[in-house]
């Protein structure tokens, strides 16, 4: 570890484009966003590569936006939005304005710690895939902490998926996944939804576009001050599963891809 | 998260390892409400094990800091990785504590 290399990520601009931009949604995270940022800005800027970081504000009610802004690293920005439109739109925001070659999003807890980054570089760098999802369930992964409600929960939802949705990934809900910067404008372009189980939906339309997705085992602790209300998000969970399925049948991914591809801005739905 | 406590030269000395947050926070807070008093008033935090500590495990930090110095001791943290020491120098802590690059320049300081 070297000190002078954080030193210089966050006093030197980046010139041309980021090999890494990782994207931080952010809800009233005034307590836990700081020491996350700090753990992320010092290893990844020991790792030999332009880089930028992006906070994706989701209408926090307390000092996320300023103390983050307060940091003052040039190549950290923090995008503010107005009101809170949940996870899935944070998330969005934040990919859609990255400019690195591949882009991650990581939780604001640092609960898979950002040591596990270069396990998803690999996959994509080295071995082609255009999507790497951290997973809690894939062979070699570690959980800890983890409570029975969220054993019950996560169980119970990859059955859902594997059967409903077909997805060939066993956890889509780590809040660890990196893309192409291509797969992630196309995918978070086409998203339509903006809660808990928007993941779902990218990875659902990953696998649909015929992306690469390889599922790479990751460490994840349980870290405290989690804001995911189980029985509520399960409910919204499988509502949200039939919502993939109509959306496709209309046609509404087709529509938006295609509205995409013909437009030269990125198009950030509200 | 491990935690071990020696004595050292009269002075305890806390190691911890792993990653410090808000699970590990509560043993830690008890151990300086029981141990530290008038008489044994100096601790080093020897954080060298440690690669990631949440706002909860800094507060903890900070409470053991506080009842050391109502005690006419103080708390010396030392051996820090870069992460950690780059996570008090955000969070403004750094200028707090006395922080010492060593374990043995932490039991002189």
């Amino acid at each position: 570890m070297v000190y002078h290399n954080y030193e210089h990520w966050k006093t030197t601009p980046n010139t041309g484009e980021p090999f890494l931009s990782i994207v931080i949604p952010a809800y009233n995270e005034e307590i836990r966003i700081i020491p996350t940022i700090g753990a992320i800005a010092s290893h990844v800027s020991d790792l030999g590569f332009p880089w930028e970081l992006i906070i994706a504000d989701d209408g926090s009610k307390d000092s996320t936006v300023k103390i983050t802004q307060e940091l003052g690293f040039v190549n950290m920005r923090v995008l503010i939005a107005e009101k809170n439109g949940g996870k899935g739109s944070a998330v969005r925001r934040g990919m859609l304005a990255a400019r690195g070659k591949y882009v991650l999003f990581a939780d604001a807890d640092n609960s898979t710690p950002i040591e596990e980054v270069t396990k998803l570089i690999a996959k994509l760098d080295t071995e082609g895939f255009d999507v790497a999802v951290g997973s809690r369930a894939a062979e070699g992964a570690s959980e800890g902490k983890k409570s029975l409600m969220r054993h019950i929960l996560s169980g119970g939802l990859r059955t859902i998926v594997r059967y409903g949705l077909r997805i060939k990934v066993r956890d889509t809900q780590c809040g660890f996944k990196m893309y192409t910067r291509e797969a992630a404008r196309k995918l978070h372009t086409a998203q339509t939804i903006d809660g808990f189980s928007f993941d779902l939906e990218v990875l659902y339309l990953a696998f649909k576009l015929g992306y690469k997705v390889a599922e790479v085992p990751v460490s994840w602790i349980d870290a405290p001050g989690s804001k995911v209300n189980a029985r509520k998000e399960v409910q919204r969970f499988v509502k949200d599963i039939f919502r993939i399925l109509s959306n496709d049948l209309k046609g509404v991914y087709t529509q938006r891809l295609a509205a995409d591809a013909h437009s030269d801005s990125v198009h950030v739905p509200a | 998260m491990d935690m071990n406590v020696s004595m050292v030269n009269g002075t305890n000395v806390i190691t911890l390892n792993g990653r410090f947050d808000a699970f590990e926070a509560p043993p830690l807070i008890k151990w300086f409400e029981d141990n530290v008093t008038k008489e044994q008033a100096d601790v080093v935090v020897d954080l060298g094990g440690v690669n990631f500590l949440d706002s909860a495990a800094l507060a903890s930090l900070v409470k053991g800091m506080k009842r050391c110095r109502e005690r006419g001791g103080d708390l010396v943290i030392c051996n820090l990785q870069q992460a950690v020491r780059i996570i008090f120098e955000l969070t403004g802590l750094h200028k707090a504590f006395v922080i010492a690059e060593t374990r043995e320049a932490a039991l002189s300081a």
